[in-house]
């Protein structure tokens, strides 16, 4: 758990870095941005072997489930119910939507305003899609983008990037961070844990976790 | 002892020559970031030393000639010019900023009374010319003393100008501007030992120029993958062999060399030689990736070295073998377990620089602290010296520093928990012949010179 926190805290700084390192005069460097996402992806896969390793002892339950339930579910059978297959890439599509639900409605002082029916509806129209075999972290930043797409208009104001960095060398860049790194502020760890602490750190991964994703391919894709 | 090294190591025979800095004492304020020192070289004889700041100033130092008349006062250095190189630019294309830092400077070998040198920041590159005017013509005929056109009536008869002596006047002049070559930034430069060409680095790519041709350049290195989502590293730093005009090395942020022949193609994509040790597994760690990365390399003066500097520690490599370096130096080994911390302060992607000194017997590099290292090659002997004003007194003699990691601790030993990561010698450099060494901390020069065995046999 102490690894997961640590890697997640990690990818947090990782993702301020990388966008104060905008701001800097002489812009964007290539050398700083490739060891950044080094550390990032480092951080990713301890954080994903770390939660892999977390949930192994726990009983396997059928991954199936349907979405209302989801948003009723209590915390506690969330964390059994995510001892999914050893398999950590498997699993982590659906912790990843289970928890989103959750989330979404059980910290919406936390995190940035998602309309809860929007995100219901757009997870599962994903999902049924049935197209997205493999590549988890396509899916999963597909997902997060449908959804910024609905609640772009609600991203908080504090955290408008300069408007004279906006745009520049790295637009799919600067957009790419303006989207997210406004929703992983608001979904700090620092937050109070509402959730029990096995849950807590999770409403905040989710968004870094995504972002990472969307984030590890915007650095270079430059 | 031997000659050629400083000597004794360990007592600190190494004096302050010339300190120069601010004149008040010290603030615990950081310095206007346009003074802080960002290169440091000498020229090829050592009687002349360059630094550049932040700013895009260089300032020129010229050592006194030692006189006769008073012995102990050894040659000092002292300012001989000053000059604004680089401006703030813009690219309104890009919306980009251009940061007038000055990353690097590099001396052409004098071919006559002028001198000249290269300085570049990100993305320009201009050749300076630096003559000295100690003579002025005077006596003209249609110009009077101050310039003035003289009434022709009262010129009577006709006079030959004569050169009189004046007070030295240094002047500099750009020769050349060598611009619009790279779309990234350039992290070094250097000529070639033919005396015509120059290489210029940056991330992906490194040019050729002919120095009397600012318009063309030749790429003759280009790791920008087809996608760029591919990319994994980048190149760090180069420069050129210093006895064959075809051979260079390039250094990566995955911590190899490779040595390339222009001989072989126009395009040196392909690596004659590739250096690279393979990991140490016990050494793994979260951030092993990125204190890999080669911050600076540096042929020996023979030639037949080269010598590295990553996060913590400094290697020689022989060219004749690939494998592995011949010797790695710890310099600050006990940072190995604060990683993580010198993530959060950005401190981990600092870049270092290294330097050998004119034998090749002895090399040296900066850490933090204000503190600089040097490593005896012969006699595997090392010494931890510091750059502060209560030093560098003029004629004061260094004292060695340790950092203790715990288990017994010295009297004058610091701790690592109480090093200052603010205070970094990133940049130093030594006299090519002579133990005479410049060391940058932050917006001050320190110069010092090892009394015993100043000159090299």
């Amino acid at each position: 758990m102490e690894v997961q926190k640590e890697a997640q805290r990690i990818m947090t700084l990782s993702v301020w870095k990388m966008y104060h390192s905008r701001m800097q005069r002489g812009g964007l460097r290539l050398h700083r941005s490739l060891q950044l996402s080094l550390v990032m992806r480092s951080a990713r896969e301890l954080y994903l072997s770390a939660k892999v390793e977390a949930h192994e002892p726990e009983v396997p339950l059928p991954p199936v489930r349907s979405p209302d339930p989801r948003l009723h579910q209590s915390w506690e059978a969330e964390a059994v119910a995510e001892a999914a297959p050893p398999d950590g890439e498997q699993s982590s599509p659906e912790p990843m939507d289970t928890r989103e639900a959750p989330r979404a409605e059980e910290t919406p002082a936390l995190c940035a305003p998602r309309p809860t029916k929007v995100s219901r509806k757009r997870r599962n129209s994903s999902l049924s899609d049935g197209g997205d075999v493999g590549l988890v972290p396509s899916k999963k930043a597909r997902l997060e983008e449908e959804e910024e797409e609905g609640a772009s208009s609600e991203v908080p104001d504090r955290l408008q990037p300069p408007p004279a960095q906006a745009e520049g060398a790295f637009p799919n860049l600067a957009r790419v961070l303006q989207r997210r790194f406004s929703g992983l502020l608001n979904c700090s760890p620092a937050a109070p844990p509402t959730a029990p602490p096995a849950c807590e750190a999770k409403p905040a991964c989710r968004p870094a976790d995504s972002m990472l994703n969307v984030l590890v391919r915007a650095v270079v894709a430059f | 002892m031997p000659s050629g090294t400083l000597a004794p190591l360990g007592s600190g025979s190494g004096s302050a020559l010339s300190y120069w800095g601010p004149n008040e004492p010290h603030l615990p304020v950081s310095p206007p970031t346009a003074d802080i020192i960002s290169t440091v070289e000498f020229n090829h004889t050592g009687e002349l030393l360059a630094t550049g700041d932040k700013g895009g100033r260089v300032v020129i130092f010229q050592r006194e000639p030692e006189s006769k008349n008073a012995p102990h006062s050894q040659g000092e250095y002292d300012v001989y010019s000053t000059f604004q190189s680089h401006e703030p630019e813009f690219d309104y294309l890009k919306s980009l900023e251009i940061e007038e830092k000055i990353n690097k400077i590099k001396w052409l070998p004098q071919q006559n009374a002028a001198h000249s040198l290269l300085s570049t920041n990100d993305k320009t590159i201009k050749l300076w010319k630096i003559t000295e005017r100690d003579k002025r013509p005077e006596g003209y005929n249609l110009k009077d003393e101050e310039g003035k056109l003289k009434d022709l009536s009262t010129v009577t008869s006709l006079q030959v100008p004569v050169l009189k002596p004046m007070d030295l006047m240094v002047e500099v002049s750009p020769r050349r501007v060598f611009a619009n070559g790279h779309t990234y930034h350039i992290n070094s430069i250097s000529v070639n030992s033919d005396c015509e060409t120059y290489m210029s680095a940056d991330d992906l790519r490194i040019n050729l120029w002919h120095l009397a041709i600012t318009d063309r350049s030749f790429n003759i290195v280009d790791i920008k993958p087809a996608n760029m989502e591919d990319l994994t590293e980048v190149i760090t730093a180069s420069e050129f062999h210093p006895h064959h005009c075809n051979l260079f090395v390039y250094s990566s942020s995955k911590g190899s060399l490779r040595l390339c022949d222009m001989r072989a193609a126009a395009l040196c994509d392909k690596h004659s030689k590739l250096f690279e040790e393979p990991e140490d597994p016990s050494n793994r760690s979260f951030f092993s990736e990125i204190i890999s990365s080669v911050s600076d390399v540096k042929f020996s003066h023979s030639g037949r070295y080269m010598l590295t500097r990553d996060y913590l520690t400094v290697k020689v490599w022989d060219l004749n073998m690939e494998a592995r370096p011949i010797e790695t130096y710890q310099v600050h080994d006990y940072l190995r377990s604060k990683l993580c911390s010198l993530y959060e302060n950005d401190c981990i992607f600092d870049k270092f620089e290294c330097a050998w000194n004119g034998s090749d017997s002895v090399i040296m590099t900066g850490a933090y602290n204000n503190f600089f290292r040097m490593f005896d090659r012969n006699t595997k002997r090392d010494v931890t010296l510091e750059a502060s004003r209560e030093s560098s007194k003029p004629r004061a003699v260094l004292k060695p520093r340790r950092v203790c990691v715990g288990g017994k601790r010295r009297r004058d030993d610091i701790s690592v928990d109480s090093l200052d990561f603010t205070k970094k010698i990133l940049h130093t450099a030594w006299h090519p012949a002579e133990n005479i060494i410049a060391i940058a901390a932050t917006n001050n020069l320190y110069i010092f010179q090892d009394k015993v065995n100043s000159e090299m046999h």
